[in-house]
């Protein structure tokens, strides 16, 4: 057990320093952890709202009064789920070789750079003046570059595509991606109004009674 | 919330209405004659959330065509304030200045222009000076003169502040460039007696004229904002197509005055200009601070699209910085200090007493605002509440270096609102001059003043490192000391290593040799 957990842990190092190497290893040879995966996404969630509430407040001017952090949390972790889901269903049709778990694992490991300088943020910006803040914006920029250089990485490895198919397929996720929020959208209203259509039926028919 | 509060207050006023029959709710404590009108007023915080304040100000006296002596007044165009509290008004319409005193009553009605002797004078070419639709006055203090803008008859009429004699004529300068008719509209005269002349609708800036009337210049630059669609098209017209395209000039200025430090403050209210309110150095460039949570440009947000945002009409500067501004979209005041942080807005159109339909100027008299409605035909005279006073004086004591006293004040100003982001920043301020960080740090936190947080910050920070330097100086030389000692290890130990090898290829080479 213990022996499994170093391992994954350490493909997880390696993804982010080699992440050709390591997703290779990660899709071809089962290295990767759906459930390392999830807790990397969730972490990355709560570090979000942890980011909103305690970033230093020189660079902070989130409305602290207004503060939700369960619809922060969900914003960042089902946008993520979103763009995953998004991503298999265009690579599916486009020979991507991937699959869900694969994606998974490439996104959430991905984040790790971010989440990385997402905590050096939180926790220098308290410490720091207004004109040291260029210092913690350049540490976030390189985290997020980081991120998104693994991410393009990591989906190349895993579909088997070259890098100009990838963008290609990462500009259709997000048409998807938009097409999934439409429906969505849709689906909600319809059945907010059959529930309001069949609420008003049986006020009615109570009324007749 | 919001509305349920509501709810509740109208059944209350219902059920008042009822019970009490015809007696007089005190909802607001208004006399029948409306002279107690308050001003409620609202802020605006960091996020731009609006937030009720106290009124700063509340109706003290009304000057109408009741105060007039019988002689017609058909509107209030401008208003001008001397030092020893006369109100100086231009009724464009009448062709006439009325001047006041602070309680209202008329001193002097002037069209017919006389000398200083109190004969009638005459002009070079021997005709009575009338005075002509003039839309502006101006009091230089400095030489106890009036300036008049003479707009219909072209020239600036300069009368003696206590005679209001004539002294000179300033006609349309001979050497004036440019496309700009000398129809002077306001006036400001600075401490080196350089006339400076707004025209209306003139692209061209601010005319400058020397004591003598004679030209010198153009002054102030105003930048339009060119769309980005328009640029596109632009991109792509043709050179007779560009020609019949409207041309974007730069928009003008509309009113003036002068702050105590001497610069010229502008106001435009072009809805093409990048800015509205102007503060411009001897270069004519717009040095207005805005340091504070909003910009200044009144409303922040618009509601709608009909909503075209305030517009600035007329400006009024104290001598310690703070300035008002009138907005004629919603007839509001906007009351900014030194550097640029909201203190309050307030007013509104209407009917009722105190409220404006078109109004057309502010100034100051002392702490006390005038403002002039044109539709309405008068001059309202406000005077500050406690909060008010309160929110003056304390601007006014940290404007001049009297932190102590600026303290009290803005404590006072705090305990009357506590939602008043510019009293905690104020206060803020005073304990920052004062060196004691700590406590500045909580005050800018509360008043959401980054700015002055990281220089508070920086101080405390400052102090911190220097009260614990010994701490931080051993644990410096401890890890200096365990990364050299590494390094020393590391260096003896592939010495070592290095040695050993040299050792290993000699013995195999030895080997190889005697094989």
């Amino acid at each position: 057990m213990k022996a499994i957990v170093k391992e994954k842990l350490y493909y997880l190092k390696r993804a982010v320093f080699h992440p050709f190497d390591a997703f290779y290893e990660i899709r071809f040879r089962g290295k990767g952890s759906v459930v390392l995966a999830l807790v990397i996404l969730a972490l990355f969630g709560i570090l979000q709202c942890v980011s909103y509430q305690y970033t230093g407040f020189i660079i902070n001017t989130n409305e602290l009064a207004s503060m939700n952090s369960i619809s922060i949390f969900l914003t960042w972790v089902l946008g993520f789920v979103l763009f995953i889901v998004s991503n298999w269903s265009v690579t599916t049709l486009l020979n991507g070789k991937g699959n869900l778990s694969d994606i998974l694992k490439v996104t959430s490991y991905s984040l790790v750079p971010f989440t990385c300088a997402l905590i050096f943020q939180i926790f220098v910006s308290n410490f720091i003046i207004l004109e040291e803040a260029m210092i913690v914006y350049v540490i976030t920029g390189i985290g997020i570059v980081w991120s998104l250089f693994m991410l393009l990485a990591g989906l190349c490895v895993i579909h088997e595509y070259g890098f100009g198919m990838n963008l290609a397929a990462i500009l259709l996720t997000f048409v998807a991606a938009a097409i999934i929020m439409f429906l969505g959208i849709l689906f909600f209203t319809l059945i907010e109004q059959m529930v309001l259509f069949c609420i008003s039926v049986g006020q009615e028919f109570i009324r007749r009674l | 919330m919001k509305k349920k509060h509501m709810k509740r207050i109208v059944s209350l006023l219902a059920l008042g209405a009822v019970t009490l029959g015809s007696l007089a709710l005190p909802l607001r404590a208004e006399a029948s004659d409306g002279s107690s009108y308050v001003y409620d007023g609202y802020t605006y915080d960091f996020y731009g959330n609006a937030k009720e304040s106290p009124a700063m100000f509340r109706l003290e006296r009304t000057i109408s065509a009741e105060n007039m002596n019988g002689i017609a007044l058909s509107g209030v165009d401008d208003v001008c304030t001397s030092e020893d509290g006369r109100i100086f008004t231009i009724d464009t319409t009448e062709s006439r200045m009325n001047v006041f005193d602070g309680d209202g009553q008329l001193l002097i009605s002037t069209r017919l222009v006389r000398t200083v002797d109190g004969t009638i004078a005459l002009d070079e070419t021997g005709n009575q000076i009338m005075l002509n639709a003039p839309e502006g006055v101006f009091i230089h203090e400095k030489q106890k003169e009036i300036y008049v803008a003479d707009t219909g008859n072209h020239r600036i009429v300069v009368l003696d502040l206590e005679t209001y004699g004539l002294l000179r004529i300033i006609n349309a300068p001979e050497e004036q460039i440019g496309v700009t008719q000398f129809n002077p509209s306001k006036i400001a005269v600075d401490l080196a007696d350089r006339i400076y002349v707004v025209v209306q609708s003139s692209y061209e800036g601010i005319i400058e004229l020397t004591r003598d009337g004679e030209f010198s210049g153009y002054y102030g630059v105003n930048t339009p904002i060119v769309s980005l669609t328009d640029h596109f098209w632009k991109s792509l017209a043709s050179d007779e197509q560009k020609a019949q395209m409207a041309k974007v000039y730069a928009p003008a200025f509309n009113n003036i005055t002068l702050d105590g430090e001497g610069f010229v403050m502008a106001v435009t209210y072009d809805s093409a200009a990048s800015d509205m309110v102007f503060r411009l150095n001897s270069k004519g460039e717009n040095v207005l601070r805005e340091e504070g949570n909003t910009p200044v440009i009144g409303d922040v947000w618009s509601m709608g699209t009909s909503d075209i945002g305030s517009q600035f009409v007329d400006i009024a500067v104290t001598d310690y910085g703070t300035y008002a501004l009138l907005d004629r979209t919603k007839g509001r005041i906007f009351l900014y200090n030194f550097d640029g942080e909201l203190l309050n807005a307030f007013g509104s159109l209407g009917n009722l007493k105190g409220e404006f339909k078109n109004p057309t100027s502010i100034a100051w008299l002392g702490d006390k605002l005038v403002i002039s409605d044109k539709t309405l035909r008068c001059a309202y005279i406000l005077m500050p509440t406690a909060f008010g006073s309160a929110v003056l004086r304390g601007n006014e004591n940290y404007y001049f270096g009297d932190w102590d006293e600026a303290l009290v004040y803005f404590e006072q100003a705090l305990a009357l609102n506590a939602n008043y982001e510019a009293a905690y920043s104020g206060i803020g301020k005073n304990y920052l001059m004062k060196e004691d960080y700590e406590t500045a740090m909580y005050y800018f936190k509360m008043g959401n003043n980054r700015t002055f947080y990281s220089k508070a910050y920086n101080g405390y920070r400052g102090e911190w490192l220097e009260a614990h330097f010994p701490l931080i100086m051993i644990l410096f030389l401890v890890l200096a000391a365990a990364v050299v000692g590494s390094e020393i290890r590391y260096h003896k130990q592939s010495k070592i290593k290095a040695k050993a090898a040299m050792k290993l290829r000699n013995s195999r080479k030895g080997r190889a040799t005697e094989e």
